[in-house]
C-alpha cells in the first residue's frame, strides 16, 4: 500500500511552470529524498502534498485517499518547516501540544503524550521554555516532536537541516533517520544537499526544472545516472562523449576520441546512439605508465596537469589526449606530480554509458 | 563620518537641532509650572497654580472630558475598521493592493481643513444640518483609521506566514489559526495603532474646527479660541497633558512594536 | 507510541473537506473585512469631496448657503481676482521656503539617526517622533511664548541690549513654526532611505581619497534622493495645507489659502466660493507635485522603491 501517491502533478504560477507532470509513489515506511538545485520545484511539490498550494493539474493521494482538494488542516501530515515555524508566544510544551488540541484530545492525555515525546527527543524538562530560549538543535527537535506527536500518516520535511552548522547537521541527519525508522513513518524529505540525500534516503527523486529526472535507490542514482544532468548533479564525475558501437549482455562498447571503452550501459541506449561515459573520479586508478592493468580494464594514457591535496584524498587532473582532461581522486600517498606520465585504468563496471541529449 | 573630529562636529550640530526640536515643548511645560503669568528668564519659581486654575476652569475641564470621550469612540471605531481593512489589504486584495493602500492613506494626505469643509457641506447637503457629536465622531474616525491601518499593516507584512501554515498543518482551520496564532502575535501592532489613533483624535484640530458646535468643543478648539485672545498659562497645562500623553504613547509603541521598524522601513 | 493509535486520530481529521458550495461562501466571506472601511471612506470621504466639487459650481446666495443654479462664476471670479493669486502665490512660496529650510535642518539629523547604533537610535526615534504626537497647537503655543515681543527670545535680546526682533505676527514666525512642525516628517523620510545605503560605500569612497564632504556630495546624497524627494513633497503639501500655524503665529496679517478658504466658508458664508477656491488650490497642488516628481525623476533616475510581495 503506497502511502503517498503523486499523480501527474503540475503546478504553474501564472505562465511559469514550477512542477511539470510529476508522478511518484512512496511505499509505507520509506524515506524518499526529493533532491534538486534551488528553484527546481521540490519545495513547491512538498507544499502541494501538505495542501498549501493547489496543483494546476494532477492528484495527491495520502494513505489511499484523494486529498487533492482537502485543506491543509484535514490532511494529517506532519510537517517540519525550514525555519521550524515554532509559535513564539507558546512554550515548547504548548507548541507540541497544539496538534493534539486541534484534534480534541483531552487534557490529561495531551500532557502525557507531550511529556513522552519530549523525553524521546531529549527535551524532557524543557517544556516550559520558549522557542527563543532554545538552541538551533533544540528548536529542530521541538519541531520534530510537534509534527510526530499527532501520529500523522506521513512526515514532510522541508530542508530541515539547512539552518544548522555543519557538525550539527551531520548529527541531526542520523537522528532524524533513526527517529523516522522508529516511527516507521512514510517520509518525504526535501533537500538540495545531495550528500544528505544519499545518506538518508531509501530512494531518491531528482527534480530539475520542475521535471523528474530519475527516481531510484541511492546506489542506482549514483552509479547509473540517466542523464548528464543527474550525473553532474550527484557528486563529481567525468563525462566523455562517444558513440555506441555495440551492445551485449549488460555491457556496451563506446567509441570515443580516446579509443573504444567497455562500460555498463543504460538500457535505453541502442547501437549507433550518441552517448556519454560517466566515470567517477574515485573509481579511476592512477598507474605507472608501464604497469600492467587488470584483465578487461580500460586503460588510457596521459600526463598529470595538476595535483591538489584535499586532506583525505589527492585530486589529479590528467590530460589523456583528444581534448579530454580526467579528474582522478586517489589516496594521498599517490606521488604522481604535474608533468608525470601516467596510465589511468578503470573497470567496465566503473564506467556507465548514458544517453547524450543532442540539442 | 568616520574620524572622531568629524563625529564631534556632527554631534554638536545634531544636539543643537534636537534642542530646537524640543525647545517649544519644554517651554510649554515650564510655563505650566511657572509661578508667574509670564515666562521670564530667569524663571520666577515653580508652582502648581495653573494646574489648579485648569482644574477649576469649567470650559477647559468639560472640553477635556469631551475630547477624551470623542477620542475613545473614534479609537474604538477606527481600530476595528482599520484592522479589518489592513488584514484584507495585506492578505486578500490581490492586484488591487496598491490602489487600496493609496485610498486608505488618502485622508491623511489631503489637507485636513478641506476635508473638514467637505464634511460640513456634505452633512448639510444630506440634511443632517449641524450634526454635532455624530459628525465629529465620523470625522475623527476618518482621520484615525489611516493611522491604525498603516501601523497594523506594517506589522502584518512582517508577519511570518509559515507560523500560520504550521498551525494549519497541525489541524487548525483558517479562523482558528487567526485567533490562536495570528492575533496574539499582531496584538502589539493593534494596540499601537489604537494608541496612535487615540492621540490623533485627541490632537485633531482641522476637522474639529469645522464640525464642532455649541457644547461640543474638543480641547484643541477650546485652546485655540483661548490663545487668540488671552495668554495666561492655563493653556500650558492642557499642553502639558498632551505632552505627557505623547511620551507615553511613544514609549508604549517602542516597547510593543519598535519605532524604527514602523517608521524607517521602506525608505 | 507508533502505529496503533494513528488511525484513531486520523479518522476525525482526514477528509476531503466541506462541499464546494460552502467553500465558495467561505471564500467570499473574507471580503467582508473590507466593507466597513470602504463604506466609511466612500460615504464620508469620497462623496463629500465630490459634493464639494458640485457645490463649487453652485451660485452663492444670501438666504441659503447656496442656490441650486449651476455656474462657473465662482471659478471665474477667483481666477480673475489678483488677490486670489497673491494669496496662492504667497502660500506656495511659504511652502517652498519651509521645505528648503526643513531639508537643510533635517538632513544632518536624518544621517545621524540612520547611522546611530541600535541603542541610541531608539532614544533618537523617541525624540523625533514625540513632537509629532504632541500636536500642532501645543507646539505653536510654545513658539508663541518664545517669539512674542514680550517673549523669551526678545527678553534675552533686550537683556543683552540688542534690538528687539519681530518674530511673530509675520512670515518669519510662521516659517519658524512650520519648519519646526515638519522637520520630523522630513527626518523620517530621509533616514529611512539612508538606512538602505550600505555604510561600506562611504568607507570605500574615503579609501579612494574622497573627504567627508565629497563623500557626502558624490555618494551619500545622490543615493538618498528618493527619501529626499518623498520628504520634500510630503512637507510641501503639509505646509501649504496648514491652518493653525499661520493663524496663530501670523496673527491676522499672514494670509494663506486654508485661512482664506475657512474664512470664506465660515465667516462670509460663501460656500460655493470657498469650495471653488479649495478645489482650485487642490488642483494647483496636484499639478505642482506632479511636475516636481517628474522633474526629479529625470534628474536622478530614481530606483524603484516598491517592496510589495
Amino acid at each position: 500500500m503506497a502511502q503517498i501517491v503523486l499523480d501527474h502533478l503540475t503546478k504553474r504560477f501564472g505562465d511559469t511552470p514550477a512542477v511539470t507532470d510529476l508522478s511518484l509513489e512512496l511505499a509505507s515506511g520509506e524515506l524518499v529524498a526529493l533532491l534538486g538545485p534551488s528553484g527546481c520545484g521540490k519545495t513547491t511539490t512538498l507544499r502541494m502534498v501538505a495542501g498549501f498550494e493547489t496543483p494546476t493539474a494532477g492528484r495527491v493521494w495520502l494513505a489511499d485517499r484523494d486529498l487533492t482538494d482537502a485543506p491543509p488542516e484535514r490532511r494529517n501530515c506532519g510537517m517540519v518547516f525550514q525555519n521550524y515555524a515554532l509559535f513564539p508566544h507558546l512554550t515548547v510544551e504548548q507548541n507540541v501540544a497544539f496538534g493534539l488540541e486541534m484534534r480534541g484530545v483531552e487534557r490529561a492525555e495531551i500532557r502525557r503524550r507531550v511529556a513522552d515525546i519530549l523525553d524521546k527527543v531529549e527535551l524532557g524538562g524543557l517544556g516550559g521554555r520558549y522557542p527563543r530560549q532554545l538552541s538551533g538543535g533544540q528548536q529542530q527537535r521541538t519541531a520534530l516532536a510537534r509534527a510526530l506527536v499527532v501520529n500523522p500518516s506521513v512526515l514532510l520535511l522541508d530542508e530541515p537541516l539547512a539552518n544548522l552548522d555543519a557538525k550539527l547537521r551531520e548529527e541531526m541527519r542520523f537522528y532524524i533517520r533513526s527517529l523516522q525508522r522508529e516511527f516507521h513513518i512514510t517520509t518525504l524529505y526535501v533537500t538540495h544537499d545531495q550528500a544528505e540525500a544519499l545518506v538518508l534516503a531509501d530512494r531518491v527523486a531528482i527534480l530539475m526544472g520542475g521535471v523528474l529526472q530519475q527516481y531510484g535507490r541511492p546506489e542506482d542514482v549514483y552509479h547509473r545516472p540517466r542523464s548528464a544532468a543527474v550525473a553532474g548533479f550527484i557528486g563529481l564525475t567525468n563525462l566523455i562523449p562517444g558513440r555506441v558501437r555495440a551492445r551485449g549482455a549488460g555491457r556496451v562498447i563506446v567509441d570515443t576520441a580516446l579509443g573504444p571503452v567497455t562500460a555498463g550501459g543504460d538500457p535505453a541506449l541502442r547501437e549507433g546512439a550518441d552517448a556519454l561515459l560517466s566515470v567517477r573520479p574515485e573509481q579511476l586508478d592512477l598507474l605507472r605508465p608501464d604497469a600492467a592493468p587488470r584483465n578487461g580494464a580500460n586503460v588510457l594514457r596521459g600526463t598529470v596537469r595538476e595535483r591538489t591535496f584535499l586532506g583525505s584524498l589527492a585530486d589529479f587532473r590528467v590530460d589523456v589526449g583528444g581534448g579530454v582532461v580526467l579528474r582522478v581522486q586517489g589516496r594521498p600517498s599517490a606521488v604522481e606530480r604535474a608533468g608525470d606520465a601516467v596510465a589511468v585504468a578503470f573497470d567496465a563496471d566503473a564506467a556507465w554509458a548514458l544517453p547524450r541529449a543532442t540539442s | 563620518m568616520i574620524r572622531p573630529r568629524e563625529r564631534r562636529w556632527m554631534a554638536v550640530a545634531v544636539a543643537v537641532l534636537y534642542v530646537f526640536l524640543l525647545a517649544p515643548i519644554a517651554i510649554v511645560v515650564l510655563a505650566a509650572l511657572n509661578s508667574g503669568a509670564y515666562l521670564r528668564f530667569p524663571p520666577e519659581g515653580l508652582s502648581l497654580r495653573w494646574f489648579v486654575a485648569f482644574a477649576e476652569s469649567r470650559s477647559f475641564t468639560s472640553s477635556l472630558r469631551f475630547s477624551l470621550k470623542l477620542a475613545a469612540l473614534a479609537t474604538a471605531a477606527s481600530t476595528v475598521v482599520g484592522t479589518m481593512a489592513s488584514v484584507w489589504i495585506v492578505r486578500f486584495s490581490g492586484r488591487w493592493r496598491n490602489a487600496f493602500r493609496v485610498l486608505f492613506v488618502a485622508p491623511l494626505a489631503v489637507p485636513g481643513i478641506l476635508t473638514g469643509i467637505a464634511l460640513l457641506i456634505f452633512f448639510y447637503a444630506v440634511g443632517w444640518g449641524n450634526t454635532g457629536f455624530v459628525g465629529l465622531v465620523i470625522g475623527h474616525t476618518l482621520i484615525c483609521t489611516p493611522y491604525v491601518f498603516l501601523i497594523t499593516s506594517a506589522v502584518l507584512l512582517r508577519f511570518d506566514r509559515t507560523l500560520e501554515e504550521a498551525a494549519r498543518n497541525l489541524g487548525a482551520g483558517a479562523l482558528r489559526t487567526f485567533w490562536r496564532i495570528t492575533l496574539p502575535l499582531i496584538k502589539g501592532g493593534i494596540i499601537s495603532g489604537a494608541v496612535f489613533a487615540f492621540v490623533a483624535s485627541y490632537d485633531e484640530f482641522n476637522i474639529s474646527l469645522l464640525l464642532s458646535g455649541v457644547g461640543m468643543t474638543p480641547l484643541p478648539i477650546q485652546l485655540f479660541d483661548y490663545l487668540r485672545f488671552s495668554f495666561d498659562p492655563t493653556a500650558a497645562v492642557a499642553g502639558t497633558i498632551s505632552i505627557g500623553m505623547a511620551f507615553v504613547v511613544v514609549l508604549v509603541t517602542q516597547k510593543l512594536v519598535g519605532l524604527d521598524a514602523l517608521y524607517l522601513g521602506g525608505g | 507510541m507508533g502505529a496503533p493509535a494513528r488511525d484513531v486520530l486520523a479518522v476525525e481529521l482526514v477528509g476531503a473537506g466541506p462541499p464546494p458550495e460552502r467553500r465558495l461562501a467561505r471564500h467570499a466571506g473574507r471580503h467582508v473585512l473590507i466593507v466597513p472601511a470602504l463604506a466609511v471612506l466612500i460615504v464620508f470621504f469620497v462623496l463629500p469631496y465630490l459634493n464639494l466639487t458640485l457645490i463649487s459650481l453652485m451660485t452663492p446666495s444670501h438666504q441659503a448657503p447656496y442656490a441650486r443654479v449651476l455656474t462657473l462664476g465662482n471659478y471665474a471670479t477667483l481666477l480673475r481676482d489678483p488677490f486670489t493669486w497673491r494669496v496662492i502665490w504667497h502660500t506656495l512660496w511659504i511652502g517652498v521656503a519651509t521645505t528648503a529650510i526643513c531639508l537643510v535642518i533635517s538632513y544632518p539629523l536624518a544621517y545621524h539617526l540612520a547611522r546611530a547604533p541600535r541603542r541610541l537610535r531608539g532614544l533618537l526615534m523617541i525624540l523625533v517622533i514625540s513632537p509629532l504626537l504632541v500636536g500642532v497647537l501645543i507646539r505653536t503655543y510654545g513658539w508663541m511664548i518664545l517669539l512674542q515681543d514680550t517673549g523669551l527670545i526678545n527678553q534675552t535680546l533686550r537683556a543683552l541690549h540688542l534690538p528687539a526682533a519681530p518674530l511673530m505676527y509675520n512670515d518669519t514666525g510662521v516659517l519658524i513654526g512650520l519648519v519646526h512642525v515638519f522637520v520630523p516628517f522630513m527626518v523620517l523620510s530621509i533616514a529611512g532611505t539612508i538606512q538602505t545605503i550600505d555604510p561600506e560605500l562611504e568607507f570605500a569612497a574615503r579609501s579612494l581619497g574622497a573627504g567627508a564632504w565629497r563623500t557626502f556630495r558624490r555618494v551619500v546624497f545622490p543615493l538618498s534622493l528618493p527619501g529626499v524627494l518623498a520628504g520634500t513633497v510630503l512637507v510641501w503639501v503639509l505646509t501649504i495645507s496648514s491652518y493653525v500655524i499661520p493663524s496663530l503665529l501670523g496673527g491676522f496679517t499672514v494670509l494663506t489659502v486654508p485661512i482664506l478658504v475657512v474664512r470664506t466658508v465660515t465667516e462670509l458664508f460663501n460656500w460655493p466660493g470657498g469650495s471653488a477656491f479649495a478645489i482650485l488650490f487642490f488642483v494647483i497642488t496636484l499639478a505642482v507635485v506632479g511636475l516636481y516628481v517628474r522633474a526629479m525623476g529625470h534628474a536622478g533616475r530614481l530606483p524603484d522603491q516598491g517592496d510589495d510581495r
